[in-house]
């Protein structure tokens, strides 16, 4: 797969802008962004984001990762990984 | 397993068929397990659809019906006793279904548990789990493979006999035992679907009270034909999900088409897309479910969606929003939905699941009523409630938010006649019973009614009366015999149709430093959409801005961490929320005048 070869900076990059669109208040984005405290997502924009992930990415993000996703920086690590299989 | 090998090896598989000869019987079983041995007969079953809408399993009942009395030998065989408890983390995946059939035969009482649903929170999930195991002191707890560290987690020092998933159950190597089949007097699981997950009591249902539910809901509610298909994203761990779309196909015989709930919530199109493939009839969701449809709909999707043959769009879980309702009838209108398949209903997991169901064919009806008699702040009647049979014939309909005079109308949605084994009174605060559009509280008495918070007698005891009658804390009024219900339990807080209790949000803004016992009430608020938004007020003595502001990000963080809820924080002066003559805090006074401005919130 293409993707194969993304850097981690690249993957940031484009979650962040994966999530420009549910940012109503315009946070501003750090890897240190929480979504629940400092996004303000409630559960169905969250899962509205996952899904523009895996399209975006071609992956699956299982469900019993989330729990350990808190920031940005996780997400990208946790995409980082599935893509490096 | 990757979900392409699954694809792979069953690609060719079919969906059981939605027709077959064997009569229709309407749950007139004693037990669940008969009613699973007369739907083996036939050769319906379940099918359990990928994210991307591959049919990746699929087993007729004959099928579940020889899985699950293995693994009801093997329980047995293990040494669990009849009503042992064993909790389920409950997937939506054939595993899950096998192991609670599989329970029956064994009189073990299964227990389903949630899964997580959404972006962090592991502790809170973990302890959640924790807490409802330790609660109906479940001596095993299985999952699927990709829960099975939160569950090992979770179980840790409770001394189970068995932690790990349903493949390693399923390999272990013990003798079989003897199968214990269930009277109808048995209990046949616990749902802690609608509790407090701080405070979680278990809804015990018998065998008798669920096979009235879901004979009442196939024959009465949705009046069941030949050609009906069920499609349901309902999770398993919810009363709606469990018995309305699980159970009660296999007390009516019916295949039933499975979408995870988590694949729901990230593509919900994929929902319409197996109904209109798979012609599906009928299916429920909550509120929230409809309005994600009619928001994310592509014009090239509906062209290709046929929804012409749905029969029964059934509405129950949450406070029904006709706006987000009609919005839905008038979007897929386009594809062949037609706005008379709307069911409203209600019911709760105290009443197995469902108490009434709005009449087939006619779509939603609702009344007009002046929000001051609905809030309390003014008495009596309903009288000026007008029938408003919604005119949904040309798909175009306009409902009227606010009279003439400045006074502002609710639509409150007729829920419909209460299946025939209920009887059901509204009373006022003295318990004695009102009349025909006077509002009060809902009681109900019949055979569903659950028998027991289980174990916990005292709670019981606060909503179940010795002649049977249960306080199901739901406001509402009748009108010739129908039922319209205007606010949901007590001062439970319902977000996409998840409930939240007021005490768990409140126990955890408690948990932050400088906020005391009682300084605190959670309330769900009327938002600017019409929806609600949960909020909590908050007592604060600190004068700084600064540190206002912290203190309520403290207070939104911890919340946040422990309930999941995303909570609106208001402060307020000390000493400003009511109490009740007992010095308990009155949530629902709070609300009013925090809502009439009695209540300020503080700047921060």
């Amino acid at each position: 797969m293409s993707d194969m070869g993304l850097s981690k900076d690249v993957i940031y990059g484009r979650i962040c802008q994966l999530i420009e669109p549910f940012n109503k208040k315009s946070v501003p984005l750090t890897p240190q962004t929480t979504f629940a405290n400092d996004l303000d997502f409630d559960s169905l924009t969250v899962m509205d984001l996952v899904a523009a992930i895996e399209d975006e990415f071609d992956i699956v993000l299982p469900l019993n990762m989330l729990p350990d996703l808190e920031t940005i920086q996780q997400v990208t690590d946790a995409v980082e990984k599935i893509i490096k299989g | 397993m990757s979900l392409t090998a699954v694809k792979n090896t069953f690609d060719t598989i079919e969906p059981t068929p939605t027709q077959d000869r064997l009569p229709r019987r309407f749950g007139d079983f004693p037990t669940l397990i008969d009613a699973l041995e007369y739907a083996a007969q036939g050769e319906r079953g379940v099918n359990f659809y990928s994210a991307r809408g591959v049919l990746e399993v699929s087993a007729s009942y004959a099928t579940l019906r020889s899985r699950a009395e293995r693994v009801g030998r093997k329980l047995a065989g293990m040494g669990f006793d009849r009503g042992d408890r064993v909790a389920l983390i409950a997937g939506t995946h054939l595993d899950f279904v096998v192991f609670f059939l599989g329970c029956q035969y064994a009189s073990v009482l299964p227990v389903p548990l949630p899964l997580p649903t959404s972006f962090g929170g592991r502790d809170g999930y973990v302890s959640q789990l924790r807490l409802q195991v330790e609660s109906c002191r479940a001596t095993a707890m299985i999952g699927p493979d990709s829960m099975v560290e939160f569950g090992e987690e979770a179980g840790e020092g409770l001394g189970l006999k068995f932690a790990g998933t349903f493949a390693e159950f399923e390999a272990l190597d013990c003798p079989d035992g003897t199968l214990v089949r269930p009277a109808t007097d048995s209990l046949a699981y616990l749902q802690y679907s609608s509790g407090s997950t701080r405070f979680p009591h278990g809804i015990a249902i018998t065998h008798k009270a669920l096979m009235a539910n879901c004979g009442g809901q196939g024959r009465d509610g949705v009046q069941l034909v030949d050609t009906d298909r069920c499609i349901s994203w309902l999770p398993f761990y919810h009363d709606m999900g469990l018995v309305g779309t699980l159970l009660t196909p296999i007390a009516n015989q019916v295949s039933v088409d499975f979408l995870a709930t988590e694949d729901f919530a990230r593509r919900p199109m994929q929902w319409l897309s197996l109904m209109s493939r798979n012609r599906g009839t009928i299916t429920y969701s909550p509120t929230f479910g409809y309005d994600i449809c009619a928001r994310r709909v592509s014009a090239s999707l509906l062209k290709e969606l046929d929804l012409s043959a749905w029969r029964v769009a059934g509405i129950g879980g949450d406070m029904i929003r006709p706006d987000v309702i009609n919005n839905f009838a008038k979007t897929f209108a386009e594809a062949g939905f037609k706005p008379t398949t709307f069911v409203p209903s209600y019911g709760l997991a105290e009443c197995t699941l469902a108490v009434s169901f709005a009449p087939i064919g006619r779509g939603m009806e609702v009344d007009l009523v002046d929000e001051r008699i609905l809030s309390g702040e003014m008495m009596g009647r309903v009288e000026q409630a007008v029938p408003q049979s919604a005119d949904l014939a040309d798909g175009d309909v306009m409902l009227k938010t606010a009279s003439d005079e400045g006074v502002r109308l609710r639509e409150v949605v007729n829920c419909g006649v209460p299946l025939p084994e209920y009887e059901l009174e509204i009373r006022d605060e003295d318990g004695v019973s009102v009349a025909d559009r006077e509002i009060g509280r809902i009681f109900v008495r019949g055979a569903s009614v659950m028998s027991e918070y289980f174990n916990d007698p005292e709670t019981t005891a606060a909503v179940l009366s010795s002649d049977g009658w249960l306080d199901t804390g739901d406001m509402g009024y009748l009108s010739a015999g129908s039922l319209f219900v205007i606010g949901r339990a007590k001062d439970m807080i319902i977000i996409n149709g998840r409930n939240h209790w007021p005490q768990d949000i409140e126990w955890a803004a408690e948990q932050v430093d400088g906020v005391r016992s009682g300084d605190i009430a959670a309330l769900s608020l009327p938002s600017r959409d019409h929806g609600e938004v949960p909020t909590v007020l908050v007592q604060c003595r600190v004068r700084d801005m600064a540190e206002r502001q912290a203190f309520a990000d403290a207070i939104k963080r911890q919340v946040m961490a422990i309930t999941g809820v995303q909570c609106r924080i208001e402060l307020v002066a000390p000493r400003s929320l009511p109490r009740t003559s007992s010095g308990k805090l009155s949530r629902s006074k709070a609300r009013q005048q925090f809502l009439s401005g009695k209540i300020t919130a503080l700047d921060y």
